[in-house]
């Protein structure tokens, strides 16, 4: 079989998913009450922003027990800073930064590699990709399909996969995640860049000898 | 925003040139460097290059459909409101 790059078996589009949410009906009225202590519109603000939030954890930490406790502290978080909102860019925007801080601030707390951001996104050389851009050797045999890929980008560096994520999966641009994640427009660009060279290097590689049927079981380690 | 001028002759550019710019094309070509003019001829005579890009297209195009949103359990709010309950808002809330 001469198959000259990736083929996938399945696209499944999520309407919505990607691109973040629009203004959502009422949501205005809910963060202005929610400013003001109701629970009822906090409990709204749950409701329209927990899904997004907790697959962000998912995504973001590979790890279902890690991304609920996420999901806890970032909402019990947003009761107590939602007086700073200002709307000065969308909520989903604001609730979406705080998150991703949240979930950098637990993964320095683990003693992962984290000490600074720039370290953060720039994985060790053992988990760089192969740089065999000039080679020809790029047929694969065979599909890759929706379900190795999401094992494969949860296999990836937490940096790579932090950039990856942000970038391919939640639809930031590049100034947007340099602004979270503190670190140079040129920086977010090349780590996409290797972390997508990275997903290439993986799915090319052969299907280990126990596979698992999910690619979220893994502890972002 | 990184200009025509900042790169190098689209046309007579070495691979090791596009590799190194690659991360600016895909960064400035809305993510479709296999259908931006400037380097139609460039990956014409370059397949390892068009292949490798093609690659990283499929890549950033499915990644868009990973991950169904899902639910959290039904602690997460228990948690939550239990947790709202013990704590009252703080001076950052109006």
């Amino acid at each position: 079989m001469d198959v000259q790059g990736l083929q996938m078996t399945e696209i499944k589009t999520v309407p919505g998913l990607f691109k973040r949410n629009p203004p959502i009906a009422g949501e205005a009225e809910a963060i202005e009450a929610a400013k003001n202590g109701d629970a009822e519109a906090f409990s709204k603000l749950y409701a329209l922003h927990k899904r997004r939030v907790y697959t962000l954890c998912l995504r973001m930490l590979g790890n279902v027990s890690e991304a609920e406790d996420m999901t806890q502290d970032a909402f019990l978080h947003l009761f107590r800073k939602i007086g700073s909102f200002r709307g000065e860019s969308a909520f989903s925007t604001w609730l979406h930064r705080l998150t991703v801080n949240l979930v950098l601030m637990h993964l320095r707390k683990k003693g992962l590699n984290l000490v600074s951001l720039e370290e953060t996104i720039n994985p060790s050389e053992e988990d760089a990709p192969k740089r065999d851009f000039g080679s020809r050797d790029l047929n694969l045999t065979g599909s890759v399909d929706r379900v190795a890929l999401e094992r494969a980008v949860a296999s990836l560096p937490p940096g790579y996969r932090m950039v990856f994520v942000l970038h391919d999966v939640e639809g930031f641009e590049h100034n947007e995640i340099a602004t979270m994640l503190e670190c140079s427009t040129g920086n977010s660009k090349s780590q996409l860049h290797k972390a997508r060279l990275k997903l290439r290097d993986l799915l090319r590689q052969p299907e280990p000898p126990t596979t698992q049927t999910t690619g979220l079981k893994e502890t972002a380690v | 925003m990184t200009t025509n001028s900042d790169f190098p002759d689209f046309d007579t550019m070495s691979p090791a040139d596009f590799e190194h710019y690659l991360p600016e094309f895909f960064a400035n070509g809305d993510g479709h460097v296999s259908t931006d003019p400037r380097l139609q001829t460039f990956l014409k005579n370059n397949p390892d290059c068009a292949a490798l890009v093609r690659d990283l297209e499929t890549i950033a195009e499915h990644a868009k459909s990973l991950f169904d949103p899902v639910e959290p359990s039904d602690t997460v709010w228990s948690n939550i409101q239990s947790k709202l309950k013990q704590q009252p808002a703080d001076d950052d809330r109006r």
